[in-house]
This record gives structure tokens, sequence and C-alpha cells, in this order.
């Protein structure tokens, strides 16, 4: 960097003769004779750029140079700390505090920020000049690391090491004068840039414009904590910061299993994932493979509706999914009718629970006596953005769980092996932050998606606004509309939270219609499908003044329970008869959403918009074309649907079951297991039990648009 | 109908051309009565259909319908069976208990017909009655949080206040009016005096169901103690206290849910236990009177 192979030089350092090599810097110079020089976007492991110019001396020139920068030549005489060398690096501290959000995170975290800290020691309190009118904002959008614009010094430091030391090429300056900053890649939030999280940047900044992020509780209890070298001997930590692994070293612990312990269980909270070092686990699904079927337990006037769990293969609903596997959380999918599988070393568990805080999606249990790393979701997201384990992971899912993710989507299942093989290394894994847009409405279509992990929403953009017409999980597929037809897009996808897609490009889709001429004809059904319900939908929204509707939050739904409260005498006959029919869960509410004289029970709405189908861990929940809610049998009973439904219209219903008794091979125990049920009409019968069990002819299913068309013409305003 | 103006006409001529005064044992009058009484064990089948609802014997609407129409059909039955004379003393009970019931039940069937709407009108935030006093104890915490939310917003106002406001408001005197200069004294005061309406008018009302005499049970002397207080408070403030006085609304109506619904449902008390022993004891004259 600053010193050459060359004669020395000498020179005069505040009274004090040095002889340093030629080619040294000022700041070098005194430096390796012990005169410290303050700076700020200098640091040793970086080439100078001199944008600070706090570390300014006096060599006697008309202006002042900055050391870092200003090679040391023979006969100089330098002052590093005169009295108008101070005034001037004091001023330039002050313009720079009149911009600093003091205390910075930074100063607030540890106390170390440079340029507070060159503030304090130069006497700077309130600084006189006003501060910047026009704010420069923060960038939350890394998991790892807070970027807090109103911080930076512009000192170059991150864009050095994000180049120079690290080779990412990530990092550069942005914008002019007033308005300049740093930027990630094309100015994107630094969650969707290319940056792979090494912590570089943050390592190097002086201030609180780049700081390590605490996850709320990010220290895990017991377990062995490693120090950063011997993670950094784990190739899956190849290329990752040290200093960042110094900064996260309660994040990631190893733990230690003997075979037969569980390891996590499906349905539970957490907040972490898990990476196998060393032998083999169990992944499975105890929750009855079976759904909720309400029926009449005998012939005649006098039926006793009773709930049960029956498997599909005895019980087949409309619409009722054939997929042979179940979608986990996992590199692997569970076959459906033996939900269980093997995870080895190399294998990484729990991603979405870690990244989006979603439900365990099955129950994990040692084979053998195993090693594992456990981490929270700050080194998840710096290992999946690590190359090498990227790889790693990649290769695991392409050898191993590609095949049953193509063959869990029903229309793929007659696909062949080696049509397959023939994908395996030609797909794309592509990760999507929240928000982040996959592809949009208009846009020529060159891929076909199929999603890995996480939720896409689709949506289409209307005169009136967004229109959502579904949610996809794990197995969800889109693309096919476009590529069918060569017109472009038809709906907007977007992340939800954190998605991987395994992209099809359009010239693999099209060898596959051509190749397996079933396959396009189901797609083209589908596709047809969709098109024809999009229309549906959007005509519907055509013929109705849609601002009222909508004010009231009514047009989300398809179905409605509305109750006549001008007849209504609050007997809750129809409470109890849901209670009745369903084992003495109800699923139903008096109480909800007034509109005119008719009360908006609380019961399945068959929204529009199923915000409840976003984050099932299993892809359990799910529509069939008429839109009404279905849930397949593996569901897992979590109840993370219960709480995303809006209204409250998802029960858990509680079933007794006979588990292993772990304690006692081969014997039996009573258990309870819950499955998320809701409102489903009572469609073994003519009339909902509610509707047939009000006295008083209050109680009345609906479709919202005709039921209160009438309403809504009478009280809008003339138009025209 | 056409089954009572059947038995109208019939019983004319019945009447006029019996020997002995039209009574319950004759052909036309035994039919008369086991009618009537057939009517009467129909319509006490409804609390059964009620007790059973998913079983699928009929929509419960066509079941009240029936109820209420046989109901009323049953009456002028029993009496053109008793030839319109209560007789002994069994029978006479019977007579008393059924115009008890037929009466209760008349009234049942009008506050039925009319009280819903009373209930969607004045109670538009009308809540699950059974859920009421739990609704209550939620208004309770709420309007303890706004309480500690406002006087700390008043308190907040007043310790940030310089040496100079200070002084400004000791001039101003004990003064409860607003003046600008003196903001810091009225902030202090209406702090304190926030809280005691808290304890002593608000905490009393919302804790306990009905108005018990409080003062915030008259939406009238509510709405005039909410005015006063709200000359006390800055005008940043204010919207603070429209959701304390919403508080207090809702818990009036709340009161207001009790009083209805133990009207709307009250008068089952006299109906269903008289109606059950008008059955028992209908049961035991017909085997009686037929017996001995």
């Amino acid at each position: 960097m600053s010193s050459q192979a060359a004669p020395d030089v000498q020179l005069t350092i505040d009274g004090t003769t040095v002889s340093v090599p030629a080619g040294t810097t000022i700041f070098d110079a005194a430096r390796l004779n012990g005169i410290p020089i303050p700076t700020l976007c200098h640091q040793q492991n970086e080439n100078p750029v001199g944008v600070c110019r706090v570390c300014v001396v006096d060599i006697g020139q008309r202006v002042y140079a900055a050391s870092c920068i200003r090679q040391a030549e023979s006969g100089m005489k330098v002052q590093t700390c005169s009295e108008p060398v101070q005034a001037a690096r004091r001023t330039l501290v002050e313009l720079l505090m009149s911009d600093h959000p003091a205390p910075c995170a930074r100063q607030q975290h540890s106390g170390d920020c440079e340029l507070e800290r060159l503030a304090g020691a130069a006497g700077i309190g309130e600084p006189r000049y006003p501060k910047r009118s026009t704010p420069r904002g923060k960038d939350d959008s890394s998991a790892v690391i807070a970027v807090d614009h109103e911080s930076c010094i512009l000192c170059d430091r991150c864009v050095r090491g994000c180049d120079d030391i690290r080779h990412n090429w990530v990092l550069a300056r942005r914008g002019k004068g007033y308005q300049a900053g740093i930027a990630f890649d094309t100015n994107l939030p630094m969650a969707e840039s290319s940056c792979v999280s090494c912590g570089e940047c943050m390592v190097s900044c002086p201030t609180g414009a780049l700081t390590n992020k605490r996850v709320v509780g990010t220290e895990l209890g017991d377990g062995d904590v490693l120090d950063p070298s011997e993670l950094l001997h784990l190739p899956i930590f190849q290329n990752v910061s040290g200093t960042f692994l110094e900064l996260n070293q309660k994040a990631v612990v190893k733990r230690h299993y003997r075979a037969g312990e569980i390891i996590c269980r499906e349905g539970d909270f957490g907040s972490t994932a898990f990476y196998i070092l060393e032998g083999k686990a169990e992944v499975f699904l105890s929750s009855p493979m079976a759904h909720v079927k309400t029926d009449g337990s005998s012939q005649g006037f006098f039926r006793k509706l009773k709930s049960m769990l029956r498997p599909r293969d005895e019980h087949r609903r409309s619409e009722e999914s054939d997929r042979p596997f179940i979608p986990i959380d996992a590199s692997v999918d569970l076959p459906y009718d033996k939900p269980i599988a093997e995870l080895n070393a190399g294998d990484l568990f729990g991603e979405m629970t870690c990244m989006s805080y979603y439900p365990r999606s099955a129950t994990v249990r040692a084979k053998t006596d195993c090693v594992m790393l456990e981490m929270l979701r700050n080194v998840l997201d710096i290992l999946q953005r690590n190359k090498t384990f990227r790889a790693q992971l990649e290769r695991n899912y392409r050898a191993r769980a590609l095949d049953s993710h193509l063959r869990s989507v029903p229309i793929f299942a007659s696909l062949t092996k080696d049509f397959i093989d023939h994908l395996r290394d030609r797909v794309e894994l592509i990760r999507f932050s929240p928000g982040q847009v996959i592809c949009r409405q208009g846009e020529a279509a060159d891929s076909f998606y199929l999603v890995r992990i996480g939720f896409v929403k689709v949506s289409e953009e209307r005169p009136g606004g967004e229109l959502i017409l579904a949610y996809l999980a794990r197995g969800g597929y889109f693309g096919e509309i476009a590529l069918l037809t060569g017109n472009p897009r038809t709906a907007t996808c977007t992340a939800l939270d954190h998605v991987e897609v395994v992209r099809i490009s359009r010239d693999d889709f099209n060898l596959m219609l051509e190749r397996f001429p079933d396959v396009r004809a189901r797609l083209e059904s589908i596709a047809e499908e969709r098109v024809a319900e999009n229309r549906k939908r959007a005509s519907q929204l055509q013929t109705l003044p849609v601002d009222q509707f909508l004010a009231n939050g009514l047009m989300e739904a398809q179905s409605l329970l509305v109750l006549d409260l001008d007849r209504c005498t609050r007997c809750d006959q129809c409470v109890r008869a849901c209670a009745d029919a369903h084992d003495g869960v109800s699923r139903l509410v008096r109480e909800g959403l007034r509109f005119d004289k008719y009360l908006v029970a609380t019961s399945c709405r068959q929204c529009r918009d199923p915000l409840c189908m976003v984050g099932c861990p299993v892809g359990s929940i799910r529509r069939r074309n008429s839109l009404e809610v279905i849930i397949e049998d593996w569901c897992i009973g979590c109840g993370l649907c219960a709480t995303n439904c809006p209204y409250g219209n998802i029960n858990l219903h509680p079933f007794p079951v006979e588990l292993d008794d772990p304690a006692h091979p081969g014997r039996k125990i009573a258990s309870t297991r819950v499955k998320a049920t809701s409102c489903d009409l009572c469609h073994d019968h003519a009339e909902p039990s509610c509707v047939y069990a009000c006295p008083h002819d209050a109680a009345h299913r609906v479709n919202p648009p005709e039921f209160f068309a009438g309403l809504l013409k009478q009280s809008s305003p003339p138009r025209g | 109908m056409a089954i009572l103006a059947l038995a109208a006409v019939a019983y004319v001529p019945y009447g006029l051309r019996s020997a002995q005064a039209p009574r319950g044992g004759s052909t036309l009058g035994l039919i008369y009565g086991s009618t009537g009484f057939a009517f009467m064990l129909f319509a006490g089948l409804l609390g059964l259909r009620k007790k059973y609802p998913v079983w699928r014997v009929g929509r419960a609407q066509a079941w009240m319908r029936g109820h209420l129409w046989l109901g009323l059909v049953s009456f002028p039955l029993i009496l053109l069976h008793g030839g319109f004379h209560f007789g002994g003393p069994l029978t006479s009970v019977l007579m008393w208990l059924f115009v008890f019931v037929f009466a209760s039940g008349l009234l049942g069937a009008a506050l039925q017909h009319f009280m819903p709407r009373v209930h969607t009108t004045q109670l538009p935030m009308e809540t699950i009655y059974e859920q009421i006093d739990r609704v209550r104890g939620q208004l309770a915490e709420e309007a303890t949080r706004l309480v500690d939310e406002t006087c700390a917003a008043l308190e907040g106002d007043v310790s940030s206040a310089t040496e100079n406001q200070r002084a400004m408001a000791a001039g101003a005197g004990a003064n409860w009016d607003v003046t600008v200069a003196s903001g810091m004294q009225v902030d202090e005061k209406a702090s304190d005096e926030l809280r005691r309406f808290l304890q002593v008018e608000i905490q009393p009302f919302l804790q306990r169901a009905g108005t018990h005499g409080t003062r915030l049970g008259t939406s009238t002397l509510a709405a005039a103690m909410f005015r006063q207080l709200r000359v006390l408070m800055p005008p940043n403030l204010h919207s603070n206290i429209d959701d304390l006085e919403n508080i207090c609304e809702e818990k009036r109506q709340l009161d207001r849910q009790s009083r209805l619904h133990k009207i709307l449902h009250g008068w089952l008390l006299v109906h269903i236990p008289l109606s059950y022993a008008l059955l028992l004891l209908g049961a035991w004259h017909a085997v009686a009177a037929l017996r001995f």
C-alpha cells in the first residue's frame, strides 16, 4: 500500500526527525514513529483516498495536505497538531457532526463511533451549523446489517472493503452533492442486491451507518458455542467474515442429539434452522393423515351430526388434492402414503421457520447420534448468500428433492425420469426477498416457476386497484398461462416472505410440453379455468359501486352468513346448532361487522384474498376453483391459519388419537390432535345448520354482491 | 284458522241442542278437548326441537310458526271444550294456568316481533349478551389506560416547562379557567382532576353492571360532565376525552342491552314453567276425567 522498497526519506514531524522508506505517506511515517494523526476515512488494510481530510497536516504549503495520501518527501517539515491544524480539524468534524444523528446506532450499541469519539476529544458539543433538511433514509431490508444513511459520512471505507478486500463489487457511490450516498448494486435495497452479507462493510464503517443487526433473542441458550475460528474451518462458513462471526458468536451453536431424541416437533413455533454436520435424522408427520368430515351418524329424522377424521382414500371431496408428496420445510418432501423421510449430513431444515417464523412443518427425530448446528436468522441469511453453502444446498436439492417436488405437482406426475434428469442441472434456483416482484403483469414471459419455499402472492392490477388472485405455497406454480398463450404475463407475482423458486426456462418448458402432451393438456385446462375465474371475479367488481363495498370489507367475501337484526331475537340457536353439528366446536360467532340492519356473523367468508393461506408450513390450506376453502389431510394443527384469518373464522378442532408410546414400544397412548376447520356449509345437508335452526328466519347464507346489490344501489348517488 | 272456524260453527248447534249445558265429557266436548290438547302438546314440542337444533325434522322456523298458530287456536278450542266454564278445582286451576300461558305467549310473540328492531336502532354497540361482563371489564381497562396516557401527556408538559413558564403560571393563581399564560398551572390541575374523575366517576360506573344512580348513567349529565372536562384539557388531548366519553356511552348501551335482553327473554321464565305445568295437569285431567 503505502510503503515500497526504495531509499529512505528524512523528514521532520512535530519537531522530531524521522526516517522512512520512500513512498511512505506522512500518515504512516507519523504512525511508525508513534505520532498519532486522527483520521476517519483511512484504514490500514485499505488503499487511502483522502476524502475526509481529518488527517490534514501542515507541510508549510498554502493548503494543508491529507496525510493519508501525501507521500513523505525529504526535508519536509510537518506539523500535525498546531493550533491552526487543530482548528481546521475541529471545523471539519463539527461540519460532519452537524449532519450526524448523535448518538448514532454504533455509539449506542458499543460506544465506538469514531466520529463521535473525535468530536468528544475535540470538545465539540452542539454543532453550530444547521442540520440537513432532506433526509437520506434507512434501509432495513437486510436480516444482518442495518443501513442508516443519515449516519453515513461518505468516507468510502465500505466501498473499498467490499471491492478491494472482498471483491464482491456490490457497493458504490450514488448521487451528487447533498444527495450523495452509498448504494448497493443499482441502488437496490440491501437484501435485494447481490450483497452476500459477508459483513466487511459493517466492520469497515467508522460510524453507525452500517451496523450489525441484532435479532431479538440473539443468543441460543445451552449448546456448544463455537469459536469463530472453529466455524471458519467448516466449509459452509468459507468466505464469511470472521468479525461477523465474532459479533454473532452465540447466534449459532453446536448441538448433540442421541438416537431417538426429538429435535423439533411439528406445529411448534421457532426461530432457528438446523444444519446437520454428522448423523442421520428422520423427518415425519405425527398428525393423522386425514381431514375433518361432518356426517350424520344415522339415517332418518333424528340424525345426529358428528365430526370425524377421514383419509382421502376413504372419503373423497371435490377438488381434493392428488398430491403424492407433502411439502415441508426441508430439502425433501414427504410421501403422502408414508410421510417419513431421512435427512443426512449436509442437509438443512427449518429454513422457513428461521427466516419467516412459521411453525415447524414436521417432527424431526435423530435416527442415529447427530451433531447439528442450530442457527438464528442472521447467520442463516449469511450462509444463504454464501456461494459455497448455496452450491451445496442446490446440489442436495437437485439430487434429492427436485424429482419429488416436480412429481408432487399432479400435472407433472407423468414426467419420466430421463426428462427430470435433463432438467436437473438446467433449472435455476432463485431467491427473492419479501416484497420483491418475481414477474410483473404485462412483461414478456420467459420462464415457468415452481415455488420451493415461501409464499407468492399472485395479483392483477385492475382499474379499481389490486385484485389478489391466489397465494401459492411450496409446490405451487405460476407463469404457465403466458408461456402457453405467448401473451404477456397476466398477473404480477410477488414474494410475500423469503421465497425460493425453481425456474424452468421457456425452452425447457416448451420441450416438456412437446414430449408430454398430457401435461400440456392439463396445463391448458388449468390455465383456462384460471383465466375464466379471473374474468368472473373482475366482472363482478365492475357491476357494483365498489367503493362502498370495499369500505366495509365485504367485497372480499364470496359467501356471508348474514343475520337480519330486525328479526333476530339473539337467542343464539344458530351458534348452538353449529356447535351441535360439529361436536361442540362452533364455527360461527354471532358478532361482526354491521351493515345497515344486517350483522355479518363471524363465519368463513371464502375471501377473495385468503390471508389464512399465507404461512401454512405444509401447504395444507388452499381453495377449490369455487374459492371454497379446503384443508388437506396433512394439516398439522399449528393454528397459523387461525391466527392469520382477520375474522377469526378458522377453529382448531381436537380429535382423540392413539399414538405410539415412546416409553413402551409397541404400546399406544391416548392423545389429542387438532385439525383446522372452518365453516363447511354443512354440505352433507341441503341447508347449513345455523340457517336451518333459526326460528325467526333471521339467518341467511348469501352471496354479498347479489344480496346487497339493492341496498347499495339505493344508497349510492346517481352517476353522471 | 279453518279448524277454529269449523269448531265454532259446530259449537252453535251443539250448544243450543244439548239437554244439559255443553260439557267436556260429551262427544263434541271430547273432540274439542283432545284436539286442543294435541295442539298444546305440539306447541310444547318446540322446546325439544330447540334443544336438538341439528335434527332435520323440519326447519325451526316452521316449528315456531306451528307453535304460535296451534297455540293460538288451542285456547278457544279448550274454551269450547269446557263450554266456557272453568268447572271444578282442577279444571279451574288448569284454565287459569292456560290463561296465563296464553297471555304470556301473546306477550312473548309481541316482544319478539318488536324488540329486535329496538335492539338494532338503540344499540349500535351491541355485543353478545353473555360477553357483556367481559366487555365491561375491557372498557374499564381501556379507560384507565386512556387516563394514564392523558395524564402522562399533561404531566410531561409540566415537567418540561422552563423556569419562566413556571413563574408565569404561579402568577396566574389557582384558576380553573384556561389561560394561555397559565397553561402550566392548568395542566397540573387538569391532570389531578382527570384522575379524580376516573376514580370517583368512571371506574365505579364501568365496574358495575347497571347505573346504580351514577351520574354517568344518564347521557345528558354525562355529556355535561365531559364538556366541563374538555374545558380543562388542552385541545390536543380532546380526542382522548372523546374516547372516554365513547367508552361511557358504550357502557350505557351495554346496560340498556342487558335490560332489553331481560325483557326480550324474561317472559320465558313465566311461560315455560307454566306451560309444562299446564301440560302435566292437562294430561292428569284427561286421565282422571276419562277414567273416573
